[in-house]
């Protein structure tokens, strides 16, 4: 009988130390995230991409305008989204207020320790123009190279302006 | 002959090697993932928070829990991420949370004006115990909730300031 148990606790030992390096290489080094939506289109499909994402960038400060990051939602802290960085802290960021009906335009100086974040579709995206610059610690992850659908595997474009 | 043999010895030490460092490795994923996911300490020193917390520095204990069971209230002091400074955590008590009024003095050693803020959605108010010297909500605004790091409860270092937060 204790043999049966101890089997029990060397295997459960096992699943949680593979559990425990999968979830620190997931934290820390290298995501798979599923990103789906409009606000992306047409860089990421409608109903969802996976793409791997690394987690390094943002920690040592190499996040720059262009990239496709992941930040947690400064409205709702348990969502993350996924949106492109336009403007960096210093950044002078130029948006349309109102892209459906009108061509006025915004300009706004990224505060310190914030980015300026936006969807490529802009029609449709809940991003910096609704809800402001977003503190830089809120960064999570970096778009790396997308992994599905097969069609569109490849780096994900990186678009400077 | 002798190559051969080399290569056993070799390879046994290099065996024991690989087992003693996954030893460590997996003691020190255990430490790491206490100290990130459930109780760290850490050391916290400045002027901000007098005359809760010493001016030279103490040590705190804090509890990473709450903040992701949604469990803060008012009052609780918490450590959180600057908004201002990405490389920086700062230790502040919570005043308001999402939807709450928040009035403060705009310059407490000056004047009496003050204002009246409306704390947004996904956001929460801090405030230092030491409005004369504290940079905190009052000068960057209300900071996102996914900046809090933890909180803290239980102060560990003077011994005789030893005892519960809050």
């Amino acid at each position: 009988m204790w043999s049966i148990i101890r089997e029990a606790f060397d295997k459960t030992l096992l699943v949680a130390k593979a559990y425990g390096i999968l979830h620190i290489t997931n934290s820390y080094l290298c995501t798979v995230a599923l990103a789906y939506g409009p606000s992306m289109i047409p860089t990421i499909n409608l109903t969802g991409d996976l793409i791997l994402a690394e987690r390094i960038s943002p920690r040592i400060g190499k996040v720059g305008v262009g990239d496709i990051v992941i930040v947690r939602s400064p409205v709702v802290p348990r969502r993350v989204v996924t949106k492109r960085v336009v403007g960096m802290e210093g950044d002078q960021v130029t948006y349309l207020l109102d892209p459906h009906n009108s061509d006025e335009v915004h300009s706004i100086v990224v505060p310190r320790g914030h980015v300026w974040i936006q969807g490529d579709n802009i029609y449709n995206s809940k991003d910096s123009r609704d809800f402001g610059p977003v503190p830089y610690a809120l960064v999570e992850a970096k778009l790396l190279w997308r992994v599905w659908p097969p069609k569109d595997f490849g780096p994900m474009q990186h678009i400077s302006r | 002959m002798k190559l051969l043999s080399y290569i056993k010895q070799w390879k046994s030490a290099a065996r024991e090697t690989i087992a003693r460092a996954s030893i460590a490795a997996q003691f020190l994923s255990l430490i790491h993932i206490t100290d990130a996911y459930i109780c760290s300490t850490t050391l916290v020193q400045g002027p901000s928070m007098l005359p809760t917390l010493n001016y030279s520095g103490d040590v705190v204990l804090i509890e990473h829990l709450s903040h992701r069971l949604g469990k803060l209230e008012p009052g609780d002091i918490v450590v959180v991420r600057s908004p201002v400074d990405p490389k920086k955590i700062v230790a502040k008590r919570i005043v308001g949370m999402e939807g709450d009024r928040v009035t403060y003095l705009t310059e407490p050693s000056y004047s009496e004006s003050s204002r009246t803020v409306l704390v947004p959605k996904g956001h929460v108010w801090i405030q230092g115990d030491n409005v004369y010297a504290s940079a905190d909500s009052r000068y960057f605004g209300a900071v996102p909730y996914g900046l809090i790091q933890g909180r803290a409860f239980l102060r560990v270092w003077p011994i005789r300031d030893f005892g519960f937060l809050g």
